[in-house]
């Protein structure tokens, strides 16, 4: 829809029922985009349910200018993980050893895929912050680089660019430990 | 050339995050596939190790928690400006004898005269498609045949699909608040979870050449989820808004749902 027609018949009720239609596709993607940055599933699908709340809350001061409201929930996200952080004072830091991955009670494979785990969190902690988020929000979010540009107030060109370069720089990590 | 690349690399992810698979996209791009394949091989294990499916439970939790939110909400701003307007006393005699005049056609009236439920020839569920202006200028026309469209009932693997009355939609003339309608009939009364469309054709001619152009479509269907409900005494218009994007500058484009622009109550002028 025309976003200049709709910002003069946009409402907080238009909101409301967007911002639910949003809730099924978003939720399990917010989640796992703040899992990345937290590593604890079960806080992070709290933190995805908070972030719907946080956004019905602030519907009122939501603006559409240039961020699509999937990509504000994903900055409400952002800024309830970084709470969530400096709360538990917390880094993400994997030791090989601490991390257990459900679903599998073989003990060979659980501790091939925690290698794989940390082997991949390495080459994520490798990346700068803002390569990290491109990552997270194009891959676990599933923005476009658009809409990720957006959220981050770049151009989709820079996003894609920053993609690129994240992505080789993980193959180079991973690839080398291979 | 390396913008380029950058571009490919970023459809061929549009493309995998939106269903397509990793080696249709590399067949599309001969000319890069070897340098397309480990990277996008990289990131599928990186999805693959942080990907995890929250709990069904704890996600049912916190939808309930979002609709109690959003009910006490809508509730606070019908009941807000009422409590403002009878905090000022000259107006009150005024709202008590409005109140009075609401009660009595409401309610009073039904009542001594009750409506009449008249079913409905045209039935209680409309399907509309719209689109959202991302890349759309670029076409003179953009035609998009859909052979079926379903929904997806809540909580269930029951799906109810109907063939559309207008089969053919050119996109160039539903942006913005336009939509058209393309199907009206009957459907079961109930929950709905998901809206799906099986697309059998899309032709595009660009508005500055005529050429006609490539565009994709991940999978062979569009779907988005999004709850609503069919009733049996209103019609239920579902809006389904599809976008066109370009993919670089090598003259492709994808067709994606649009999910925050699509849903039911939406007021859309039908095309005339």
């Amino acid at each position: 829809m025309n976003k200049g027609n709709r910002k003069n018949v946009s409402t907080i009720d238009e909101y409301e029922i967007r911002l639910s239609g949003l809730y099924e596709e978003y939720y399990d993607k917010i989640a796992r985009y703040v899992y990345v940055h937290i590593d604890n599933k079960e806080e992070a699908e709290d933190i995805a349910g908070e972030v719907f709340l946080r956004a019905l809350k602030s519907l009122k001061s939501y603006r559409e200018q240039g961020v699509p409201m999937q990509g504000w929930l994903f900055r409400i996200a952002h800024n309830l993980t970084i709470d969530y952080l400096r709360k538990m004072d917390k880094r993400r830091t994997v030791p090989v050893d601490s991390v257990v991955l459900s679903g599998n009670d073989n003990p060979a494979d659980t501790a091939e895929r925690n290698i794989e785990f940390a082997r991949v969190t390495e080459a994520m902690k490798q990346l700068t912050t803002e390569q990290r988020e491109v990552i997270n929000l194009r891959f676990f979010g599933e923005l476009t680089s658009k809409e990720v540009g957006s959220v981050l107030g770049k151009s989709d060109g820079a996003v894609r660019e920053m993609q690129r370069a994240a992505i080789e720089k993980v193959r180079g990590i991973m690839g080398v430990e291979k | 050339m390396i913008e380029d690349f950058d571009r490919i690399l970023d459809e061929c992810i549009d493309r995998i995050n939106s269903g397509d698979n990793l080696a249709d996209c590399l067949s599309d791009y001969p000319a890069y596939s070897e340098k397309l394949k480990p990277l996008l091989q990289s990131m599928h294990d990186v999805q693959k190790t942080y990907t995890f499916t929250p709990s069904a439970d704890t996600k049912r939790a916190a939808r309930q928690k979002f609709h109690a939110a959003l009910g006490k909400q809508r509730q606070m701003t019908s009941v807000l400006p009422f409590f403002r307007i009878i905090s000022r006393p000259p107006v009150w005699a005024t709202v008590a004898v409005l109140v009075l005049a609401i009660v009595s056609i409401l309610v009073i009236r039904p009542i001594l005269n009750p409506p009449t439920l008249v079913p409905s020839p045209d039935g209680n569920f409309a399907f509309l498609i719209s689109d959202e202006p991302n890349d759309i200028g670029d076409f003179e026309s953009l035609n998009v045949t859909i052979s079926t469209v379903g929904l997806r009932a809540a909580g269930s693997v029951k799906r109810f699909e109907f063939t559309p009355e207008t089969k053919t939609v050119d996109l160039t003339q539903l942006q913005g608040e336009q939509a058209q309608e393309i199907w009206r009939g009957n459907a079961p009364v109930g929950q709905y979870s998901q809206v799906y469309i099986y697309v059998s054709e899309v032709k595009g001619k660009l508005e500055s050449t005529g050429q006609i152009v490539d565009v994709k479509l991940p999978s062979g269907k569009l779907h988005i989820s999004m709850p609503f409900e069919v009733t049996v005494d209103t019609v239920t218009s579902f809006t389904f808004d599809i976008t066109v994007v370009a993919t670089g500058n090598n003259g492709k484009y994808i067709l994606k749902p649009q999910i925050g622009d699509s849903g039911v109550r939406q007021k859309q002028k039908p095309l005339e």
